[in-house]
This record gives C-alpha cells, structure tokens and sequence, in this order.
C-alpha cells in the first residue's frame, strides 16, 4: 500500500491520469457524435441494435485506448528515465518489482476508468436511441468487460517495453509498429497472429458480433500475465547501472 | 578497529575491460574517507557496488555488519547517497522529492524540512525541481542523501557544479557531519585540496587498483619513503599516479 500511495504521489503532474481521463472522454464524445450524425443509416444496417451500438462504434473507441496505453506506458517510465530518477529509487530500500507492479495497477485503473467512461456514453445511447426494448445492459457489460480484457495485453506489454528503454521514442516507437501490425494481421483468422498482443486488443473491433471468444480471452489473459511477469522479473535481476 | 565499511578483493569486470581489481576498502565508524583517482579509475563503479547499482564480478562487502546481496534492504536504509549527479523527478518539486523518500524510509515528516535547511534550500523547496539551477539541483540530490541523517553517506563529487561559495559551504556541511550526528562518508572528489581538508582516511585509485590507504600523514610518510613530492595531496597523489602508470607501461611492453 506504501508503494502504492508513492506511485500516485510521482504520477503528480505528470499528466498520466489527465491523459486517461481525456480519452475516455474523448471516446464518449465520439460516440455521441457518431450516433447523433449516423443514426438513421447506422440503424438501418442488417444487424441487431445492439450489436450495431457495440461494435459500428468501438474501433475508434478501441483506437483511442491503444494510443491512449502506449503514450500512459511510454510516460509513467519517461518521468523515471528523464533525471535519474529512477536511480535514486534502486539506492534507496525499496522493493523494485513492487513498484512496477503499482505501475501496472495505476495503469490498468486508469484504463478501466477510460473504458467505463466510454461505455457510460454507451449505456445512454443505447437508452434513448435505441429502438424501446432492445437495449441490454447485461450485453453492453460483458462486451466492455471483453474490450477491457483484450486490451491489457497491450498495456502489460507496453509497460514491459517502457521500462526497458530509457529514451522514450523507442517505446513509442514499438507501441506504433504493434498498432500497425494489429491492423495488418487482426482480420486474417490465423491463430498465430493471436500472438502479437496489438492483435488481440483489435478482436472486437474487427468482428461483427457482441459474442464473446473464448479463445481470445484466454490468450489475452495468458498474454497479459506472461508480460507482467517478464517485467517483474527484469526490474528485480537486471541491475540499473 | 571498528569498520562501518568493509570490502574483500572487490572486482568489476566489463568483458575484458576490468573496471575494478581486487579492491579492499576499510571504512572506519565517523570518519570521513576520501576516494581519490583520475577519471575512470573505478571509483563510482565502486561506489555502485556498495549501493547494489551494479553487481560485482569477484569479491564482497559489509556495510555495518551486514552482507550484501542478503541484507540489501537493511544496507540501503542505513545509507544516504548521491552518485554521479542528483536523481529527481522533474515534475515534482524539490519538497515533494523529498517526500517520496521519506515515504519510502519510513521518517517523520519534519526530516523534509530538516533536510532542505541542512543543504540551504529551504527557500526553494516549493519550486519546482526541473526549474532548479544546476546548483540547487546538487543541493537536492545533497538533501535526498541527508534525509533522516542516515549513519552512512556515500558521496560521489557531491560539489560538482557548485559556485566557489557552494563549494565552501558544502565542504563545510560534510566535515561537520560526523561530529554532527555521528555518521560515517565515503566521499570521492577531484578536488584534491577539498579531500584534503575534509577527509581523515584516504584511498587511492588507479586503473582499477587501490594503490593506497591510510591516514593522510600515512600517505605523507609514504610519499617520502619513495621519494615523491609530500608537500601537498596534489603532489603526492600525481606522483603515486604517474609511477603506477609507469610500471603499468613497462609491465605491458614486457
């Protein structure tokens, strides 16, 4: 808890929580907008209601959060990189690994914070918009709690990656790299690719059902244990020099 | 004799290059101990070894009884540090820096205060620490070794980029210490004449070998018996280096 209450405190002007905060709202205001301009054509497609409030919005709610990860990622080691700070801290008596699990906390409450945002502008979309009766809460909080589980492969391995490169633009850079690389392999239905955890994060953007794949979620949750526990692992053996 | 720091046969290997070799350091409880040698002589690469910043290839050391790797966490929260340069977050201010590390060392929260008044920066420590000089920087990385006044300080050229006046200053705090609260530091400087005010042990380091370690009217006898300049450290010290570096080039033409 010690750990934890430091790791707010050094987030402090640091514009991590501001930056979460806004795509959250960011993506709440796009789907306002989305619906209110494309309304009629987007309830005139072949699909149930829900389904179109789900997934015709998510890929560039989905967009938002990834680029929203990679620079929250990128930014909570850059503050640790920039002055050395983060050498004071492997001199002082603190338990390295700890400190990088906070991080990974702090980021995955800040992203569900931004998801929970997102889906809120949802849930009142799908209440006055949608035709009386079809709109389902139950649907719409599996749904965002599938985006949410999807999408922390790429938060654990981003936060891997930034705390492994002191100069920012080479996380920065991998976490654009993953996203192009999402894009190019996330349609194509090969296993393999499940892999690439930008792959994973693009699954629900790309399918055109509210169903839930129980293969992907199990990926993604193998994936985002695999990356937490390489950082770990690193911050605790490999020496800061 | 009571040592607060001890090492055994320390070395640092980087591939073939050997940074540090076969160093024995003894430390005593409340003095001050200056780590002399040129550029690249291995003393910061020491010094990180004593703080677990990098892991030594050969050999170990005590900090107050306690081993290291095993005890790491208790060495480190008896021990104040500053290598190289001050370590900060940039987006925080000088007090809030401070803070953290009092979080972290478990310290009442007048050591912030206490800390800042001991380095003179009481007046600045709302400010934020990226919108410090290079001077006050120091300062803070000055203070976020003093915090809570631990008993061992491990200073690497501390007045780095301080005015003539900071130096003084600074040079003054460190000598006070000791008797102040009865700690023990390590201190490293180029500044030979600074050592040779504050310091009451002295080693030496060249290419990575401690060619020397005593007291400075040690070092004094020492000089004279071989017969090098003894008037001043800086005489002594370049004489020590130059012969050392002499029978390093004949050992290496042979």
């Amino acid at each position: 808890m010690k750990i934890l209450i430091i790791e707010l405190k050094k987030e402090k002007r640091s514009g991590i929580i501001l930056l979460m905060f806004a795509i959250g709202i960011l993506g709440a205001a796009y789907a306002f907008l989305n619906f209110a301009v494309r309304k009629e054509a987007l309830l005139s497609l072949s699909l149930a209601p829900m389904t179109i409030l789900l997934t015709q919005l998510y890929g560039m709610m989905m967009t938002l959060n990834l680029f929203g990860i990679i620079v929250a990622a990128c930014m909570i080691y850059s503050m640790e990189f920039k002055d050395c700070a983060v050498k004071k801290m492997y001199m002082l008596p603190v338990h390295v690994p700890a400190m990088y699990l906070c991080k990974f906390l702090i980021l995955t409450v800040l992203l569900s914070i931004a998801i929970t945002l997102q889906d809120l502008a949802l849930t009142k979309i799908g209440i006055t918009n949608l035709p009386r009766g079809s709109f389902e809460l139950h649907t719409l909080i599996r749904f965002a709690l599938y985006a949410f589980i999807t999408a922390m492969p790429v938060l654990s391995f981003m936060l891997f990656i930034a705390s492994r490169f002191e100069n920012m633009w080479i996380p920065l850079s991998i976490g654009i790299a993953g996203f192009l690389s999402g894009m190019a392999l996330g349609v194509p239905k090969i296993g393999l690719f499940l892999a690439d955890p930008f792959v994973i994060m693009l699954k629900p953007a790309v399918s055109m059902s509210t169903r839930l794949d129980v293969s992907v979620i199990a990926i993604a949750i193998v994936e985002t244990l695999l990356f937490l526990a390489s950082g770990l692992w690193t911050s605790a053996h490999i020496h800061y020099e | 004799m009571n040592n607060m720091i001890t090492t055994s046969h320390l070395t640092k290997k980087y591939k073939s290059f050997t940074a540090v070799s076969d160093v024995s350091l003894h430390i005593r409880k409340g003095r001050i101990y200056g780590f002399l040698g040129p550029n690249g002589a291995g003393k910061s690469t020491t010094m990180k070894m004593l703080l677990g910043l990098t892991a030594p290839t050969k050999g170990s050391f005590t900090i107050n009884g306690k081993h290291f790797p095993e005890d790491r966490l208790a060495i480190l929260k008896e021990i104040g540090s500053f290598i190289e340069s001050s370590s900060f977050y940039a987006n925080l201010t000088g007090r809030e820096n401070l803070d953290i590390i009092r979080r972290i060392l478990d310290l009442p929260e007048n050591a912030v205060d206490d800390a800042l008044e001991l380095v003179g920066l009481t007046a600045f420590g709302d400010r934020l620490a990226k919108k410090y000089s290079l001077g006050m920087k120091q300062r803070l990385g000055l203070a976020e070794a003093l915090i809570g006044r631990p008993p061992i300080l491990i200073l690497d050229e501390p007045t780095n980029g301080l005015d003539p006046s900071g130096i003084h200053e600074i040079r003054n705090l460190i000598k006070s210490l000791p008797a102040l609260y009865d700690c023990t530091v390590l201190i490293s400087s180029h500044m030979l004449s600074e050592i040779e005010i504050i310091a009451d042990d002295i080693g030496i380091l060249n290419h990575g070998r401690l060619l020397f370690e005593g007291e400075l009217n040690e070092l004094r006898q020492y000089a004279m018996n071989r017969s090098f300049a003894a008037d001043n450290l800086e005489d002594m010290f370049l004489s020590m280096i130059e012969q050392d570096n002499a029978s390093r080039k004949q050992r290496t033409k042979l």
